[in-house]
């Protein structure tokens, strides 16, 4: 995805959790993720706009 | 309730599990709610305003501009706009001088058109966007001052999870407001109201978007949104406090508004 890596507010960042767990996230800029590690999800930006939707995350698998 | 309408409508499989929410005037499982309403609003999203207009004869423009100046808009004060959809409300509380604004809406579809529509008129500073799902906010507790939802709440599946969730992500002393199609107060009203739901509206919906199966759900899922006093009770077991509602157009819409202590 070529769009991932459009500006995204860094205050949004901040505020952001996760929408299971209500914990922490880290932002993966490389991947335009957002990751919850307990939850083991990988919330996707897209165009911008983070998709903080559990069904539309990519699950983590042990060890990556 | 009414299967003459059911006849007509694909069943949704049920996959084993008993209904236990409505879509429209259907008896559908939680799990299937959500699919269904998603596709009404990517088929309505390119012509969402359109249909608004349809459905309210443009009344809805004047109901939105009354719940923006509810909302008092002021710089210090930040917004959360679920189902922000294509961002009316949003927009309008920054006209109105409001600060900061997240809008939300679990279409991205909707949100882009939204962003899109908000930038074309050069309103870019002060707006977020995250795609996110009411009943489960990405969001901390205690960080907004003002939550609203214009023409949201009818669609999601757990309205009692939404509510929670917008009193939990307030700040002490925020407010909630909703702005949704409501019960009509007005007897002699009735009759033509429902024949403009559930004749003009599909066949309009029909004409103007070809697609009259989503616009029958729009009519039916007001009819089956709860009234005034029921949606007031169920915004006080949500733990908002001093909840009131004004009526518009003799209670076609109505406004809700209730405080996190």
């Amino acid at each position: 995805m070529s769009e991932t890596n459009a500006t995204i507010d860094p205050r949004l960042l901040e505020i952001l959790v996760c929408p299971l767990t209500k914990g922490p996230l880290t932002y993966d800029r490389a991947a335009g993720e957002l990751i919850s590690e307990k939850a083991g999800l990988a919330y996707p930006i897209r165009d911008g706009i983070p998709i903080m939707l559990p069904e539309e995350a990519r699950v983590l698998t042990e060890g990556s | 309730m009414n299967n003459q309408s059911q006849a007509a409508a694909p069943q949704p499989p049920t996959g084993g599990a008993a209904p236990d929410t409505d879509f429209g005037f259907r008896r559908v499982t939680q799990a299937e709610k959500k699919p269904l309403v998603r596709a009404v609003f990517d088929s309505v999203a390119p012509r969402y305003d359109l249909m608004n207009d349809i459905m309210s004869l443009g009344v809805h423009r004047v109901w939105k501009r009354i719940f923006v100046t509810r909302l008092r808009p002021a710089p210090n004060r930040a917004l959360l706009d679920l189902a922000s959809g294509t961002g009316d409300i949003a927009q309008a509380w920054r006209r109105l001088d409001g600060g900061p604004v997240l809008a939300t809406d679990i279409n991205a579809a909707m949100l882009a058109v939204g962003r899109d529509r908000a930038t074309g008129r050069g309103m870019v500073a002060g707006f977020t966007y995250v795609v996110a799902d009411a009943e489960m906010l990405p969001l901390p507790s205690g960080c907004m001052d003002v939550v609203s939802m214009a023409f949201g709440l009818r669609n999601c599946t757990d309205k009692a999870a939404v509510l929670r969730e917008a009193h939990r992500v307030l700040k002490p002393g925020g407010r909630f407001f909703c702005l949704e199609f409501s019960r009509l107060q007005i007897a002699v009203l009735e009759k033509f109201y429902e024949r403009w739901s559930f004749n003009v509206l599909p066949l309009a919906g029909r004409l103007v978007a070809g697609d009259s199966e989503s616009y029958r759900y729009l009519a039916e899922s007001i009819r089956m949104f709860p009234d005034q006093e029921t949606l007031a009770g169920m915004m006080q077991d949500a733990g908002l406090a001093q909840v009131r509602f004004e009526n518009l157009s003799g209670g076609i819409a109505a406004i809700h508004s209730g405080w996190r202590l």
